[in-house]
């Protein structure tokens, strides 16, 4: 399974580097790796993850790691997983409208990594991840 | 499967050389229960202090909560495969301090939990205000890595939890309630006429400081399943999410469901309860499709004219509920959603992050973007430290006299996605 992790989390390309491939790029912000994503999806990816996953609001942690393949794991309806980015990309300014991301020390910035690092193990070590 | 639950009414907490109940007041050994938590070799402090109803206390940031609970008769233990061994639960006789509470706060992450108020105008948005709580301060080992001081938060709440409730062995309850649900064709056959009815109950499951343990099972393990409600009672779910503090589902929550409670009452006179099918809110798309059309299989199988769904948690979980909301649909089953909403702060954006056109019935457990005053209070619980960054706090909320304002969300179980709570929205 040809699959890409977009991510601005440095540990996620840490963690997993030469698993799969990483298009981590440390300048982006979260609504760019939602938007990268998007780009994906027009190219023809499948989303094998939730954009939005974790209940931390995108105004609330800075960092974002989505995994895509180029084939589907499950049988969702045609444009499902444009529905689903165009609606968290959606979420997304609307939080930012109601209150902007903080400038977050750097301890604090460190756990929201954890708890992105922590969204993509569970993934990671699906089995279904290790289709070939 | 028949549980009695045997309540005993807790007016007041006292600390005291031992733990026992008398006279409605619960007396705990301050000691005892320092000595029980840090027995955890991850934990360098634990201070246990109280907090009663009306008084000027804040506690913050709040963790957990637990409503202690003893198995007097039946098999098993409270907490299955957490504290207790594994057993099935469920049935026999169980004691509950009701009105009493263990909390556990203490700082785990920069981002934290929630608040507890309990007096003044935000009192109100939380039940937590109502009960008198026995709280456990957590402080971590050095270096202690995050994954290893939520776990150890967990358990230093459920081993309090246990320890108190042992008080209520051999009491004589004040009220005893008795539930239960027989097996399926025999429910079924007990009240022909009536609609059968289900409950869809979604744990969060996603990852670190969001995850819910079944029988000690990592839910997001698990595919879904069928539980007998009285289950839940005795502690066969736990939680191991604390991000967000306004609609986390908190273990006294699992055992005090108001969905199986009120689903209970209306039992045998407008519905019949068959019983609860349990799925999880995972990250992985491959997962949510699998468990939602096993959701709607057991709809089906279970032979259920409707069902109630409730969701943990906001985003990803909401993308869930609806797969889950449109399967059972199509199953040909009735449905009806509860959760909150997060629709901005003027309340005029979409209030989920997904819908579809099946989920045309939802009950709604209020918004967390609402603005809210904190004046001061005497007494913290815990630490105000890290208010600025909590969930709902922002730059520049705090105060110097110890007031601050923040939104909604920052309370413990205030839009709480069960109903657990007194805010809901209504269309006109």
């Amino acid at each position: 399974m040809k699959g890409v992790m977009v991510t601005n989390n440095y540990r996620c390309l840490e963690k997993w580097e030469g698993r799969l491939r990483i298009d981590y790029n440390k300048e982006w912000g979260y609504l760019d790796v939602l938007l990268a994503t998007r780009d994906y999806i027009h190219r023809g990816y499948f989303l094998l993850t939730h954009p939005l996953a974790g209940s931390v609001k995108p105004n609330q942690t800075p960092f974002k790691s989505v995994i895509l393949a180029e084939e589907s794991l499950e049988g969702a309806e045609e444009f499902r997983d444009l529905a689903l980015i165009e609606e968290s990309i959606e979420a997304y300014r609307k939080f930012m409208k109601n209150r902007p991301l903080p400038g977050w020390p750097e301890q604090t910035a460190e756990d929201f990594r954890t708890i992105d690092l922590s969204l993509m193990e569970g993934v990671m070590s699906n089995p279904m991840m290790n289709r070939r | 499967m028949k549980l009695e639950l045997g309540k005993i009414y807790i007016s007041d907490v006292q600390f005291a050389e031992k733990t026992y109940v008398e006279n409605g007041t619960l007396y705990v050994c301050k000691a005892e229960i320092e000595r029980l938590v840090l027995e955890d070799e991850r934990l360098a402090g634990a201070r246990v202090e109280l907090a009663r109803p009306g008084e000027s206390v804040r506690i913050s940031p709040v963790k957990d909560v637990i409503e202690p609970r003893v198995k007097v008769e039946g098999g098993g233990d409270i907490f299955p495969g957490v504290i207790g061994k594994v057993g099935q639960v469920g049935e026999g006789r169980t004691h509950a301090l009701v009105g009493a509470t263990v909390i556990t706060c203490g700082k785990i992450v920069g981002f934290q939990e929630g608040v507890i108020d309990m007096s003044g105008p935000t009192a109100k948005y939380t039940p937590f205000s109502q009960t008198n709580n026995v709280c456990v301060v957590i402080e971590p080992a050095e270096g202690l890595e995050t994954h290893d001081y939520e776990a150890a938060g967990r358990m230093a709440g459920l081993k309090t939890a246990v320890y108190v409730a042992e008080a209520a062995r051999d009491l004589t309850p004040d009220e005893v309630v008795t539930y239960e649900t027989k097996p399926l064709p025999m429910q079924i056959a007990q009240y022909p006429e009536l609609p059968k009815i289900g409950y869809v109950h979604m744990l969060q499951s996603q990852g670190l400081l969001h995850d819910t343990y079944y029988y000690g099972v990592d839910a997001k393990k698990f595919v879904p399943t069928i539980m007998y409600p009285t289950e839940i009672m005795d502690g066969a779910i736990v939680s191991g999410n604390c991000v967000a503090p306004c609609d986390k589902v908190t273990t006294y929550h699992h055992l005090n469901n108001p969905v199986i409670e009120d689903l209970y009452r209306h039992h045998g006179k407008d519905l019949n309860f068959v019983g609860v099918i349990l799925t999880n809110e995972n990250v992985f798309l491959a997962d949510k499709e699998r468990h939602s059309d096993m959701v709607a299989k057991l709809a089906e199988f279970l032979g259920l004219d409707g069902l109630l769904i409730t969701e943990e948690g906001y985003g990803n979980p909401d993308t869930d509920l609806m797969m889950n909301c449109k399967k059972v649909a199509r199953a040909g089953v009735k449905v009806v959603i509860i959760t909150d909403e997060f629709p901005g702060r003027d309340g005029k954006s979409y209030s989920l992050a997904d819908a579809v056109p099946e989920a045309d019935t939802m009950v709604s457990c209020g918004q967390g973007n609402l603005i809210v005053h904190f004046p001061p209070m005497d007494r913290l619980i815990g630490t105000m430290d890290y208010v600025e960054s909590q969930i709902g706090g922002y730059a520049g909320c705090m105060n110097e006299d110890g007031s601050f304002d923040a939104e909604l969300q920052i309370i413990i179980a205030s839009t709480i996605a069960n109903g657990f709570n007194k805010l809901a929205a209504r269309t006109y």
